[in-house]
């Protein structure tokens, strides 16, 4: 597959923390490609230095394997996680003046602007301040800011931060619209499901280095490890015992047992209704966030 | 490397996002009007001492007291109205045996308000010239000159018509002498005569006007990057726009609100000279003469530099904090050097041409008013102009650069307040 958006070995320090180590990402054209991770992980870093706002103390970002420079990066479209827009401007003159911007001519940029106010269905508040606008239409504005210019690339930051169920079904919508046009979108979440709902490909990154990445069923078929879900009044002390069962957590009430690799459910599964007394017991399949509490968790340990 | 397209657009949005508002077209109409009531109503306040006076005289001799009180009548004649007339009405009291008894009850009249003041003139006046004014406010001082010089040429009326000269003879010898200010500039063209008490209110309103914009204009630089920080437009924007552009245009388009503010009301000035033309009126006559076109291209290059060399600083202490409250601190340091320009006005004023004003008015900081009020009262050599220019152009840029390496590091900066060491590092590292 086409690398669309490559970063080679980037890094980037700051006073007392290194917020990117040497990350290396490629980005297959025409994707959707999650950027994931916990909180103070260097998402928003990273996703600062493709966009040029921060500079890398060392390593490059490429695009379609051209240096990414401030000419280049009209190419690509942006939406940061702290997003605002000019509360005393008019909504059309607003957006208009992110396409011109954005590098539009400015009677391009109003044409574009009227019509994603009008796939928008806020035509009527054309001439209305951004002030006088609910909080939804306002990120409605500020996506449409974002992508006006019809960039190859689209770059979003916890996209999905603040927003409500419907508007949130609406950014979905649009991100998988700009997919099937043939548009690349990079988007950095630290909800999972959301980005196990939308994303290709992921990947997985913590205190700035890529932990685990790839394309979303090769990351399944790779990190996924069979479980059972387990309602008993037993000590999980004793089910520890069991050949086969790697590790038990307590959740809910419940007991999650994690089998070790190749061991088959069933063998478990009957060993434990020997040794203690079951309530129920299902097969349970790992969702990416139990992959990366495990993977993120790992790398906490390791470093510790 | 600045991309002047991007610039421009910033530019055009700070320009009419504030030139369409309703607060531009009542800020243009008020200001005039409250710059006019600042810088005239001081003034008024100190001379306009109009009113009515009670004044005792304590002397033997009549025709003083007539000669006195004559000339006091004509100078209140002579007294404009914007000042307001002084009327002063003279008693005569005999002087009694018991002197200090007399003075005791003169100062107690005086405290009680009776009257506003005592002069004595003692028996040997003519030949000593010695007298004394008593009154609970020496200050007045409008009230106190204008006693000192009747008494004066009342005393030296006597004094002549005792030594035999006929009264219509000592009229004309003592005829006051009326001196012209004529103020002449480096093409020794001359100014027209009572120039000298107009130019130095224009003077003064012009260096004013100046004083106000810059700190205004400034301020809505200020206000400006605070608002786009924190309200996070900035983050938006900063993926398509240099730092430096976007501070640049902003402060470009505001600078340029502020030029077409200047427009709007030379515009208006000069509509009001034409209906003062048509119907005579010697005072805007007198102004239109004296604002040249000269002096006007150098207001406006003084507005241009001293409102770029503020706003830079006003830029980068709004993107270095995020909340008017914290940023308040700085700003009034930036606006106390304003301030200070603004109270080194004076001295200039009165000696325009001492080392001390000349070399003040070179300094960057200070030179946007202070040189500019020297070409108002008179007209410095050109090398003084140029070296004051190249001055203060450099200093605009020096101010600019550092601004600008602050600003790229702030404008993306948020929490804790960041200390003035921080923000000298953040200039360091960019």
């Amino acid at each position: 597959m086409e690398v669309h958006l490559e970063l080679r070995d980037v890094s980037k320090r700051f006073a007392r923390t290194v917020a990117v180590d040497g990350l290396s990402l490629s980005v297959p054209r025409g994707v959707v490609y999650g950027l994931l991770g916990p909180n103070g992980a260097g998402k928003t870093t990273t996703i600062r230095i493709i966009m040029r706002i921060t500079l890398p103390d060392k390593g490059e970002v490429r695009l379609s394997g051209v240096p990414v420079d401030d000419d280049l990066r009209e190419r690509i479209g942006y939406l940061p996680e702290e997003r605002g827009l000019y509360r005393k401007m008019k909504v059309l003159d607003h957006l208009a003046f992110l396409g011109e911007v954005r590098g539009l001519e400015r009677g391009e940029a109003r044409r574009r602007a009227a019509t994603w106010l009008e796939k928008l269905d806020l035509t009527e508040k054309a001439g209305a301040k951004v002030e006088e606008l609910s909080k939804g239409m306002q990120q409605k504005v500020q996506f449409a800011g974002a992508v006006l210019h019809q960039p190859e690339l689209v770059v979003l930051d916890e996209p999905f931060t603040g927003l409500d169920p419907i508007a949130t079904r609406q950014f979905k919508d649009e991100i998988l619209a700009m997919r099937s046009a043939g548009t690349t979108v990079l988007l950095s979440t630290h909800v999972l499901p959301q980005a196990e709902e939308l994303c290709d490909h992921i990947c997985l990154i913590n205190r700035g280095r890529p932990i685990l990445g790839g394309s979303l069923a090769e990351v399944r078929a790779r990190f996924v490890r069979p479980s059972l879900r387990v309602v008993t009044l037993a000590k999980g002390t004793e089910m520890a015992t069991v050949p086969g069962v790697a590790a038990v957590r307590s959740h809910e009430g419940r007991f999650i047992l994690e089998l070790s690799p190749g061991a088959p459910a069933h063998d478990v599964i009957r060993e434990l209704a020997r040794l203690v007394q079951i309530e129920s017991v299902e097969p349970l399949l790992e969702s990416l966030e139990d992959i990366f509490l495990r993977a993120v968790g790992g790398d906490h340990a390791a470093v510790a | 490397m600045l991309r002047w397209r991007k610039l421009a657009t910033v530019l055009r949005r700070e320009y009419l996002s504030r030139v369409k508002t309703r607060a531009f077209w009542i800020s243009t109409a008020v200001v005039p009007v409250l710059i006019l009531t600042f810088a005239i109503l001081p003034s008024l306040l100190i001379t306009s001492t109009g009113g009515h006076y009670t004044v005792v005289v304590v002397t033997p001799d009549t025709p003083l007291v007539a000669e006195i009180q004559r000339i006091l009548a004509a100078s209140e004649a002579a007294d404009t109205g914007l000042v307001g007339k002084l009327d002063v009405t003279l008693h005569q009291v005999e002087p009694a045996a018991d002197a200090a008894g007399q003075r005791t009850e003169l100062k107690r009249q005086v405290v009680a308000k009776d009257v506003n003041g005592v002069v004595i003139l003692p028996a040997g006046i003519l030949v000593d010239g010695k007298a004394e004014y008593i009154s609970t406010n020496v200050s007045a001082l409008r009230l106190m000159g204008r006693l000192e010089r009747a008494v004066a040429a009342a005393v030296v009326h006597q004094r002549l018509t005792g030594a035999g000269f006929a009264k219509d003879k000592v009229d004309a010898l003592t005829r006051p002498v009326d001196l012209t200010a004529v103020r002449i500039a480096e093409d020794l063209s001359e100014s027209q005569k009572g120039a000298a008490e107009r130019s130095f209110m224009l003077s003064y309103v012009l260096t004013f006007l100046l004083y106000m914009t810059m700190m205004f204009y400034g301020y809505y630089v200020l206000r400006g990057v605070l608002e786009e920080k924190s309200s996070r437009v900035v983050e938006v924007v900063v993926a398509n726009i240099r730092p430096t552009e976007l501070m640049l245009g902003k402060i470009f388009g505001i600078g340029a609100v502020g030029l077409t503010q200047y427009a709007l009301w030379v515009l208006v000035l000069l509509n009001l000279t034409l209906v003062g033309a048509m119907f005579g009126s010697p005072l805007t006559e007198g102004q239109a003469a004296y604002l040249s076109p000269t002096l006007m291209v150098f207001f406006v290059v003084f507005f241009v530099l001293g409102f770029l060399q503020y706003s830079a600083v006003y830029a980068a202490v709004g993107a270095a904090f995020n909340t008017e409250e914290e940023a308040q601190q700085m700003q009034v340091v930036a606006s106390l050097v304003l301030g200070l320009s603004f109270v080194l006005m004076f001295p200039v004023m009165a000696n325009p041409d001492s080392t001390v004003s000349v070399v003040l008015s070179m300094v960057p900081v200070f030179a946007p008013m202070l040189f500019f009020l020297r070409m108002t009262i008179q007209s410095p050599p050109p090398w003084q102009t140029v070296l004051c220019l190249v001055l203060l152009v450099g200093s605009v840029l020096a101010t600019a650069r550092f601004a600008a390496s602050v600003y790229r590091v702030g404008i993306l900066m948020y929490g804790k307040k960041p200390t003035f060491r921080e923000i000298l590092e953040w200039a360091r590292r960019s």
